[in-house]
């Protein structure tokens, strides 16, 4: 059998036995396995031989052969495991203000993290819950206008039927109207009338828009012209409940138009996370029935238009296709009609010359960003804080390396400590946001509530496993790597990379913290700036409310009377909606004008004294007068229009609108008319004193409810049944800016919160260099070194550290905050001095946070620390 | 038989370790039994078994002395202890009582 020397049973399979196997069963076991190898060897051969070991060995694989797992001194993971646990609490109890500082620091940071990504699922899921969102596409307009590309969202009313027909791709098309062009309209039953906002919609709206119904047949609701399909919550304002409601007679008004509709269906209150609003709709025919017949043609804009794709479309093929599909059908129409996704109205809202430039989806984008920034200083600070605590755990560490620790095992026991600290940080993390859950809801908007549903779960396990790893590595592998015998006689050099790579990590710290102020410096400033920007009118008291009821019947009458109300300076009428936006038109033709081009005109029809409510002032010519009794073939235009039109003396030249001469008679200073996202474009007054849908009136400051009393007081002689719904223009627009309030309010805690994780970490570094410094600042006092010395002394090295941090941070914020204001057509001029300020304020933040503990020390008693050693 | 029963495969290991007094080692014994009743052991099933008796007290073992064959591993010898003495004999002498209880005709073919 020796012999056979050379023979050697397979290697792997004996590891594999060797890993497997009870040590107490090892030894006898392993040794009966070579024999038989050797012995069938000889015998049979080695081939044979290590294939019978190899089945000998997998027979030996079973459960009273295999370790145990737990509960076993055999197994030393285990073993480690728990003594590693019981060192991390103790070192946790021992150096109580580190693990408060690391504990606050992870925590809050972790909680901020878990609000956005909260906050980013919210965002992401807006319009999302239609069952045929993946094939649900609105109609998009691209207009060519002077040279740039305007892209809308109002369709031709002719497109929808035209698309179903003719291309095959669209399955089904349909129009609706948005509701802000109503607003909200009065609907009676015999006892009472409600405001509500409804729109108009095709028969086929709710089988493309999922919106659950309680009452009625959603396929059919709407197919009746006489139909009107409400919601759950004004069905039961106005019958007690949906139920009684289906099937009962509505009044319906819009100026003066009135009609009966029956109740064909009820549908459940529209959730949070969609961006439409309707309380009500009707059949579309209805609003067809109601525009003037020449309104309908390629060049009016009156719906908007959603698609149903069929299943598989290639949508950019489709794209191509439509591009000249209205083209095709008049020649001179400059509009080219594109598709896309319906759920991307909230996000993706922005157009750049007919190119998608974002919109919502950069905030987003943004604060995933900020709160990965934020995740990061609260990392930095666990590893500052780890290393810099290394001297105190250097004799644990070199005791383990002297009785045979390796280095990996120590690497595992921090990183273990760092894994240990996010749990537990990752729960009071939780905790947090369930508390605050509430507030950060009202500053977003949104109804976020914290479901612990699988993909949350694994964004926790994700989140903690990183942060546990990303804090854990550097000290890991920092620690592991120290020398037993230096440490153990006390001596802990620490290498120039050690402390360079702290001081980087501080220095990167208070970059985010630099660039975050002074983010946040300008998104305030330019939000405050949109709101108080001079738009060319003054907004303060001017009240807006809707021409409804029987005013529409004698409405100059109630204008007439409406002005001479005590404390109403004055009141007009328009069919614009002044904040949102209104009508345009390009059937505006002058003389010297480039057949070529198209050029987009705003369209505010207005009654007499509007201009003068408004307040917009008039540039040259006169505005509209009751002196004149030929006013209503007259325009008003605005300065840009002038300028497009490139006319030197405006004032009596004639123009064509919609195929009618009609004369200027006066120019307007431009003003703001629509969002102060768009640039100001062409406009033009038209005289109508027929009827409009809004009732501007401007009040006297001071008197505001008195007036607006007596306000409603002859609105109640005219609609006895209504209430009297106003809103006040300021507040009106402000509301437009929602969006933006709600980033700077976010930006500005988010911003907060990353500073104070980053002065948390400072804090505990500057507590531990002093504590260490402590016998040096001791004997610097005896020596005769005053307070504010030891002072400098201390604070200076930090200050070094933030100064180079706001050196670098300063021209990133430039940098990124120029981008940011780029997408505003109004913004602020980027100052100098908003940067100093960041700096200015980081630097006194940073050298607050020091001082609190550099001024402690300097007026400590030296002989105390000097007494023991 | 109460607790005590012994496993038919039990039954021959405990056997054959009392037939190798003194020399029974796990690849001795796997030897005698396939010698013995011409069926093939593996060393997994064997050792369950003999760790399985150990457990239950009608084996003992010790360790050997180490040599230079089988890679240095020392062998472990097993002796049956009283217990397994006394269990043995208790499972002879049911199978005696039972086949005296058979009726002579019922073994004629």
């Amino acid at each position: 059998m020796r012999s056979h020397d050379d023979i050697k049973p397979p290697s792997f399979w004996l590891r594999f036995f060797r890993w497997y196997c009870r040590a107490e069963y090892a030894e006898d076991i392993e040794g009966d396995l070579v024999e038989r190898f050797e012995m069938r060897a000889s015998k049979h051969g080695a081939k044979q031989a290590k294939r019978r070991f190899r089945a000998d060995v997998l027979k030996l694989f079973r459960p009273s052969m295999i370790k145990k797992l737990e509960g076993n001194q055999k197994l030393n993971y285990y073993g480690m495991f728990k003594h590693n646990f019981k060192i991390t609490i103790r070192s946790f109890a021992k150096y109580r203000s580190t693990f408060i500082i690391n504990l606050l620091g992870l925590s809050t940071g972790l909680a901020s993290a878990l609000f956005i990504y909260l906050w980013v699922q919210a965002e992401m899921s807006m319009d999302k819950f239609h069952e045929h969102d993946e094939q649900l596409y609105q109609v998009m307009l691209n207009h060519e206008e002077s040279g740039k590309i305007n892209t809308k969202d109002g369709t031709q009313g002719l497109l929808a039927a035209a698309l179903e027909e003719e291309v095959p791709e669209i399955a089904t098309a349909i129009q609706a109207t948005p509701t802000h062009w109503f607003g909200q309209m009065p609907l009676s039953t015999e006892d009472k009338t409600i405001k509500a906002i409804g729109k108009f919609a095709d028969p086929a709206y709710f089988e493309m828009f999922s919106f659950p119904f309680i009452q009625g047949e959603p396929k059919t609701a709407l197919k009746d012209k006489g139909s009107i399909v409400i919601s759950n919550s004004l069905a039961t304002r106005l019958f007690g409940s949906p139920e009684a409601a289906f099937g009962q007679t509505i009044k319906w008004q819009l100026l003066n138009f009135t009609d009966e509709y029956k109740v064909a269906g009820v549908f459940k209150d529209l959730p949070s996370n969609t961006t439409d609003d309707f309380e009500f709709i009707l059949a579309f025919d209805k609003f067809r029935d109601i525009l003037p017949p020449e309104a309908i043609h390629w060049g009016n804009y009156n719906a908007e238009t959603y698609v149903l794709l069929a299943e598989g479309t290639d949508v950019n093929a489709l794209n191509a296709k439509l591009k000249s599909f209205v083209k095709d059908k008049v020649e001179w129409s400059n509009v080219e009609p594109f598709v896309r996704p319906f759920s991307d109205r909230y996000l993706y809202t922005k157009y750049e010359n007919g190119v998608q430039a974002g919109g919502r989806i950069e905030y987003i984008k943004l604060f995933t960003v900020v709160s990965v920034f934020i995740l990061l200083i609260a990392c930095i600070n666990f590893i500052n804080l780890s290393t810099a605590k290394a001297s105190t755990r250097a004799k644990e560490i070199g005791v383990k390396k002297a009785i045979g620790a390796k280095r990996n095992s120590l690497a595992v026991q921090y990183l273990q400590e760092a894994v240990l600290m996010t749990v537990i940080s990752v729960i009071v993390a939780i905790g947090l946001v369930i508390l605050l859950l509430p507030q950060f809801n009202q500053i977003t908007g949104h109804q976020i509530r914290l479901n612990f549903d699988l993909p949350l779960i694994y964004i926790l396990i994700g989140i903690s496993a990183t942060t546990g790893l990303l804090a854990g590595s550097y000290p890991a592998i920092f620690l592991s790597s120290l020398k037993p015998v230096a440490t153990l006689k006390g001596k802990l050099n620490v290498s120039f990379g050690e402390t360079w790579i702290r001081k980087g990590l501080v220095v990167f710290q208070f970059v985010l913290s630099v660039v975050l102020i002074s983010s946040v410096l300008v998104v305030t400033k330019q939000i405050a700036f949109i709101q108080k920007k001079n738009i060319g009118y003054n907004r303060d008291n001017l009240v807006l409310f809707a021409n409804d009821g029987k005013i529409a019947d004698d409405f100059n009458t109630f204008l007439l009377d409406l002005q001479n109300i005590p404390g109403v300076v004055n009141a007009g009428g328009t069919t614009h909606t002044i904040i949102s936006g209104g009508n345009y038109t390009t059937d505006f033709h002058w003389e010297g004008e480039n057949p070529e081009v198209q050029t987009q005109f705003g369209n505010m029809t207005v009654t007499y004294d509007f201009i003068e409510t408004l307040g917009v002032e008039i540039k040259e010519g006169r505005s509209f007068s009751r002196e004149f009794s030929t006013d209503t073939d007259k325009l008003i235009l605005n300065e840009k229009a002038i300028e497009v039109m490139g006319y030197e003396n405006p004032i009596g030249r004639k123009v064509r609108l919609w195929g009618n001469d009609m004369t200027i008679i006066g120019v307007v200073k431009d003003f703001n008319f629509s969002s102060l996202h768009e640039d100001i474009i062409p406009m033009f007054f038209k005289l109508d004193n027929v009827s409009t849908f809004n009732i501007l009136t401007r009040i006297q400051a001071g008197n505001e409810s008195n007036t607006l009393d007596r306000i409603a007081e002859l609105y109640k002689t005219y609609n006895p049944e209504y209430e009297f719904a106003y809103s006040f223009l300021d507040q009106e627009f402000a509301k437009q800016y929602l969006a933006e309030q709600r980033i700077s309010k976010l930006t500005k805690y988010f911003g907060i919160l990353a500073i104070i994780i980053s002065c948390l970490g400072l804090f505990g570094l500057t507590a531990f260099t002093i504590e260490r410094r402590l016998k040096e600042i001791s004997i610097r006092k005896v020596l005769g070194s005053n307070a504010w010395s030891i002072i400098t002394l201390l604070n200076k090295q930090f200050s070094m550290l933030v100064l180079l941090a706001i050196l670098i941070g300063l021209p990133i914020s430039y940098w990124t905050t120029k981008e940011w204001l780029n997408g505003y057509a109004y913004k602020i001029e980027l100052q100098w001095w908003f940067f100093v300020l960041a700096g200015a304020l980081t630097l006194l933040i940073a050298w607050l946070t020091v001082s609190i503990q550099t001024f402690k020390t300097a007026k400590l008693n030296p002989a105390k620390s000097l007494r023991t050693e | 038989m109460g607790k005590n029963h012994l496993g038919e495969f039990e039954e021959i290991v405990l056997l054959t370790v009392a037939i190798l007094h003194g020399e029974a080692y796990g690849v001795a014994i796997i030897d005698e039994m396939e010698s013995r009743l011409n069926r093939s052991v593996s060393i997994g099933s064997l050792q369950t078994v003999l760790r399985r008796l150990e457990d239950k007290g009608y084996l003992s073992s010790e360790f050997g002395e180490a040599t230079s064959v089988r890679g240095g591993k020392r062998k472990r010898f097993f002796s049956v202890t009283t217990a397994g003495k006394k269990v043995l004999r208790e499972a002879k002498e049911q199978r005696m009582n039972l086949w005296n209880a058979i009726p002579e005709i019922a073994l004629t073919d």
